[in-house]
């Protein structure tokens, strides 16, 4: 018996050796370990033997086993390797030739949602005299909350949920860390913007996402104030919607401006009649804004005394939901190009 | 919060004031007002009726047919209850009575009969859970009045505010702060409910001490005595209001502090006196491990950075938290002490969310309370206990530990700086009169202003001459601030050249090429990372990840490309986009220095069943980019070894920029391919922008047009199936410098007449010269060179 079981040992492993498919492995351990198979015979008629000699032929049969198991898989990988190998070479091309294109002349790509508004807000922002600034994904603390006059142990740090990294830093929470660095590289007077994207620690769902897309704005001269931001907000707004909008300030607080406010708009829905989308009030909460806080001047080296200022942020997601009617913000980061093929 | 505007109603007249108009303008000038809400507005159109007569419903056993005298009118209605008789006095509700949500009364017909009305159980009217029968009223109860009458302290509005937009204003945390708003809106007079007269009863008979050892962490303690109090049910008025504001009346005592905190904002807390120990009240930190059990039954092991309120045994409360449950009153409670104290916010914000006690306590401790309100509080509870159980009686005075003294915050400005910062005329009176309004005091001389904050808006929100702009605009109407466009310079901003590079790749990508815009997470995961070999550990990790898949920055796009063509490749059989965005390099992970961000263009084409290798659709999308960007110095090298692991090594392209790699045009590995189960192909282009901008661009200049002819000449070679058709024509361009304008591929052909592992690669090569025409045996020559140098380098004519 046990003669029987190296020499099927035997005959197998070198089957396997000298297999040259994954096809032909196969049909080896059909034919040795199979349901019908020639070990799993052997192991069936174990029953006629005593006990103890079961036992050893028992465990003998599971090693055998074992080590064809082993040699099979081994090989597998072998021919594997092999057939990528080949493949490789055989699908070798010359890459220095400019070479035939595979289809006719493509249909037209489109740009992401977020990067036709945010180039047409770029736009309207231009033509009134901002500039265009960027800064890090990636800030300081600094940058991001001290500076924006919110500091350590402020309340205001909760409302915005951050994402640490393991350098110190973190994922800026808002583009008014633009404004910051803007102010290092300008003196006043000075229009900017600074477009981008922005980080909140928070859970996903169809109405919030970890990653999303704002511009902020400022706007530093000598007599800024509320009559030239509320001017200002008609004209942009204007601009935006395309259309003239009505547009309402309330108190709001934010840290980095005093005053601060809400901007509301009528309902572009319902036109400020009440409808289900601003909830019957006739007003959609917009952006804040406010005239920036005189300590957020000074952290930018610019004396309050002298000049003053307003700033303000648009959340471009929304936007973007708001003109087509996007119910859900997390098609945004997707990937999905049946939903990108829509703009 | 909830406002109710019964207890507003105290200290300002509401008459003629519309709940609509005091929410909208609340939420132009203070705080967003979330809602409207009408309590018991059933009680309108529910009225007291005495039933004449009752019959027997002819149809209907078990229901009665009633005569109702309802005062203006008489009516008959059917009722199912079983208790009523003739001469009672009964709640009738009147047609068009909303009595729930799903319930408004109509006139119908009852097995036959005609019913105009119902008669109502308490249940049914929501003043009690009674639904055994009908209610009956003592017989003495007016007939035709409507419930709104008989019981005035049920009837309510409620305004429901929006608690985020009060968190700066530790004042607005109560009905006062709303109702002295209210007042300064619409120009009437604001009356505080607190008479500190009353103090003066307080008599000094037994002993109680404070003593505070932690003045940083609680800057005041008031605490009071008062015996002979019985703890039972509140009355009436008192359980309306506090129910109306969403708390659930307890008993007299607790009932009494909640109101005193939602009506003058500042938490109370009653302690049974028998169950302290000792008289004296020490407030200072906990100590590491102290253990403590709060009024919740929860058992917290303290820190150091915890405040208690303790007795000679220990702690009897967590400050501004949670009071102790070994002090708590009940039912026996005779006597009590009564406190109001006021603490450091931060203190109080990490203790409670350290335990996760978010009490109404702590929610407004946390938002710097003014500690002069605390005397006040004592006071205004003394008040109301005594109203509730008149034999109680104050056996301390406020006994007032006080060694942090709150001051007023002094502003200096001017009315021409508000009116300046508003933009807005708006004259000296009216300016001082909104101050005025709102508790300020001011002292004008000529336009300058000092003025004076009230000690509750000086804990911390107004502080500067530009919180004086906001109070005064606010007051005043931003809506009735009149736009005017800002005077500055008329010039052209400066242009951020490297975004519009970014926006010149992405158009061309999209409208010559065909590829569509994808926007990627900056965050990526390790699965996909190991599944590419690029498991490195070099990116940046978040110290907290919201997900095992976004728990680092990526250093390449390539990762989420891949995932997307294994997601889109679902839906579609062909397709190509590309993503712009940044990678965050960092030397070393936990450097402080931030990431560098570099910005890359990555792009992709997919087909399940391409005609011909898609490698070229990448090569061309990305060569017809540079070349419309003009990029100088730019080449592409075919590179089969030290590649990155995702990249087929036999279809892979390095874009080499001024010497230095700035990229590759590549087809995934088709290990890759397996690992996502991408059926078919993909090919990739992944550069730098940061390079493709910042390299030197071809300048336009004009050349002068040849007058002399091309010649072109053909030629046909064999070589190995491995060469590179590209090096035979820069042999063949070499050949001459002077005379060689052009050598291109025009055909590669294997098979047939070709020996295996062999090509034949067919080559155009055009001569010229710039001041003649070349003369036949000059092109003879040519030719010759061009032959002469291939076929040094292995090539032979076929
Ligand atoms: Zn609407």
């Amino acid at each position: 018996m046990k003669d029987t079981l190296e020499t099927l040992q035997t005959n197998t492993l070198a089957a396997i050796r000298s297999a040259t498919t994954a096809a032909e492995l196969e049909e080896i351990r059909i034919r040795v370990l199979g349901r019908k198979g020639e070990l799993t015979g052997i192991l069936r008629g174990l029953g006629g033997l005593a006990p103890e000699e079961r036992a050893a032929v028992g465990k003998i049969s599971n090693e055998i086993k074992a080590d064809i198991e082993t040699a099979l898989g081994a090989k597998k990988t072998d021919l594997d390797g092999a057939a990528i190998g080949a493949m490789l070479a055989e699908e070798w091309i010359d890459v220095s030739l400019a070479g035939p294109a595979s289809s006719k002349r493509p249909e037209r790509g489109h740009l992401h949602p977020i990067s036709q508004i945010q180039y047409e807000i770029e736009d309207i922002f231009t033509s009134m005299g901002f500039e265009i600034l960027d800064g890090p994904e990636v800030e300081t603390e600094y940058n991001n909350f001290e500076a924006l006059n919110i500091p350590d142990h402020h309340p205001a740090r909760d409302m915005q949920d951050t994402f640490w990294t393991e350098d110190g830093n973190l994922l800026r929470t808002h583009t008014s860390a633009i404004q910051v660095r803007g102010m290092a590289t300008h003196r006043p007077p000075f229009r900017v913007i600074g477009p981008g994207r922005v980080f909140r620690y928070e859970s996903t769902d169809a109405s919030h996402e970890n990653t999303f897309y704002q511009i902020e704005g400022m706007m530093v001269d000598r007599n800024i104030s509320v009559a030239n931001l509320i001017y200002f907000m008609k004209i942009l707004l204007k601009e935006i919607f395309r259309r003239e909008v009505t547009i309402r300030l309330r108190p709001g607080y934010f840290p980095f401006v005093e005053p601060g406010f809400e901007l509301d708009i009528h309902c572009l829905i319902c036109g400020g009649d009440g409808c289900s989308v601003c909830k019957q009030s006739g007003w959609v909460e917009l952006l804040p804004c406010g005239l920036v806080h005189p300590n957020v001047l000074r952290y930018g080296n610019i004396d309050p005394a002298e000049w003053s200022g307003f700033a303000f942020g648009l959340g471009l997601n929304r936007l973007v939901m708001m003109r087509y009617g996007i119910n859900d913000i997390r098609h945004f980061l997707s990937g999905d190009l049946r939903f990108l093929y829509q703009f | 919060m909830w406002l109710s505007l019964n207890i507003i109603r105290d200290m300002v007249d509401l008459d003629g004031i519309a709940p609509e108009e005091i929410a909208a303008r609340l939420t132009m000038a203070t705080a967003e007002i979330d809602g409207i809400d009408a309590v018991n507005r059933h009680f309108e159109t529910v009225v007291t009726a005495k039933i004449i007569d009752v019959m027997k419903h002819p149809n209907a056993d078990k229901l009665t047919v009633c005569d109702l005298d309802a005062g203006k009118e008489k009516l008959t209605v059917v009722c199912g209850a079983p208790n009523h008789k003739k001469g009672d006095i009964v709640a009738l509700a009147t047609v068009g009575t909303k009595l729930s949500e799903e319930f408004t009364v109509t006139e119908t017909k009852v097995r036959g009969v005609n019913s105009p009305g119902m008669l109502c159980s308490e249940k049914e009217l929501g003043l009690s859970d009674d639904h055994s029968g009908i209610m009956i009223f003592p017989a003495d109860t007016p007939i035709g009045v409507p419930l709104s009458r008989l019981y005035p302290d049920r009837v309510d509005v409620r305004l429901e505010i929006d608690n985020k937009s009060i968190t700066h204003r530790p004042d607005l945390w109560c009905h006062a702060g709303f109702a002295r708003e209210i007042a300064a809106l619409f120009g009437r007079a604001f009356k505080h409910p607190v008479d500190l007269s009353i103090a003066k009863t307080f008599t000094n008979s037994e002993p109680l001490t404070v003593t505070i050892h932690a003045p940083e962490a609680a800057p005041r303690y008031c605490g009071l005595v008062v015996k002979n109090i019985r703890i039972e049910e509140s009355p009436e008025w008192l359980k309306s209001r506090v129910s109306a504001i969403g708390m659930r009346p307890i008993n007299n005592v607790v009932d009494v502090t909640n109101y005193v905190m939602a009506e003058i904002g500042e938490p109370m807390h009653a302690f049974d006196r028998k169950k302290l120990r000792g008289n004296e009240i020490i407030v200072r930190t906990a100590t590491d491990g102290e253990p403590m059990k709060t009024l919740d039954e929860q058992e917290h092991t303290l820190t150091a950075h915890d405040v208690v309120i303790a007795d000679a045994g220990g702690p009897i409360a967590l400050a501004g938290v949670m009071g102790g449950g070994d002090s708590e009153i009940d039912d026996a409670t005779t006597e009590i002490v009564l406190e109001a104290a006021n603490f450091n916010p931060v203190n109080i914000r990490r203790t409670a969310n350290r335990y996760g006690l978010r009490t109404e306590a702590a929610i407004r401790f946390e938002k710097s309370l003014d500690p002069e309100i605390c005397p006040a509080a004592i006071v205004r509870c003394y008040e109301l206990i005594k109203r509730l159980v008149p034999e109680a009686e104050a056996v301390t005075e406020i006994v007032d530990a006080y060694p942090r003294k709150h001051s007023e915050n002094r502003i200096e400005t001017s009315s021409a700086f508000i009116r300046k910062k508003l933009g807005q005329d708006i004259d000296d009176a009216r300016i001082t009169g909104i101050l005025s309004s709102l508790g300020f005091g001011v002292r004008d001389s000529g336009g300058d202003l000092d003025i004076t904050a009230p000690t509750y808006r000086s804990t911390k929100d107004v502080s500067i001459p530009d919180d004086i702009v906001e109070e005064v605009g606010r007051i005043f109407g931003y809506d009735n601030i009149t736009p005017v466009p800002p005077m500055v310079p008329c010039a052209a901003p400066a242009r951020n050249e490297f975004r519009l590079f970014e926006r010149r790749l992405k158009t061309i990508l999209s409208r010559d090429y065909g590829l569509t815009e994808v926007s990627n997470y900056s965050f990526v995961g390790e699965a996909p990372l190991a599944a590419l070999d690029l498991d490195e550990g070099l990116e940046l990790r978040l110290r907290n990840p919201l997900s095992q898949e976004q728990d680092r920055l990526r250093r390449s796009l390539v990762p989420n490309i891949v995932g997307n063509i294994a997601f889109n490749q679902r839906y579609s059989d062909a397709f190509r986009f590309f993503e712009l965005g940044r990678v965050y390099i960092k030397k070393s992970r936990t450097d402080a220095e931030l990431a560098s961000e570099q910005t890359r263009i990555t792009g992709c084409v997919y087909a399940k069943t391409p005609a011909s290798p898609l490698f070229y659709d990448a090569r061309t999308a990305l060569t017809g980019l540079i070349g419309e960007l003009r990029i100088r110095g730019v080449q592409l090298r075919p590179i089969d070894s030290g590649l990155p692991p995702y990249a087929h090594p036999g279809r892979s392209l390095e874009i080499v920029i001024e010497g230095k790699h700035a990229g590759l045009v590549f087809e995934l590995h088709p290990a890759v391919r397996q690992r996502f189960d991408i059926a078919g192909q993909a090919a990739l282009f992944d550069v730098s922008v940061d390079q493709l901008f910042a390299a030197k661009k071809l300048e336009r200049s004009f050349t002068e047009l040849r007058k002399y002819p091309d010649v072109p000449f053909e030629l046909s070679l064999i070589a190995d199936r491995f060469a590179y058709a590209e090096e035979i024509c820069a042999i063949a361009a070499k050949s001459s410098r002077e005379f060689v304008r052009d050598a291109s591929v025009v055909s590669v052909y294997s098979g047939e007449q070709i020996p295996a592992g062999k090509k034949s690669v067919s080559v155009r090569v055009v001569f010229a010269a710039q001041d003649r025409t070349l003369a036949p045996e000059e092109i003879e020559k040519l030719q010759k060179g061009v032959i002469d140098a291939l076929g040094k380098k292995g090539y032979a004519l076929r």
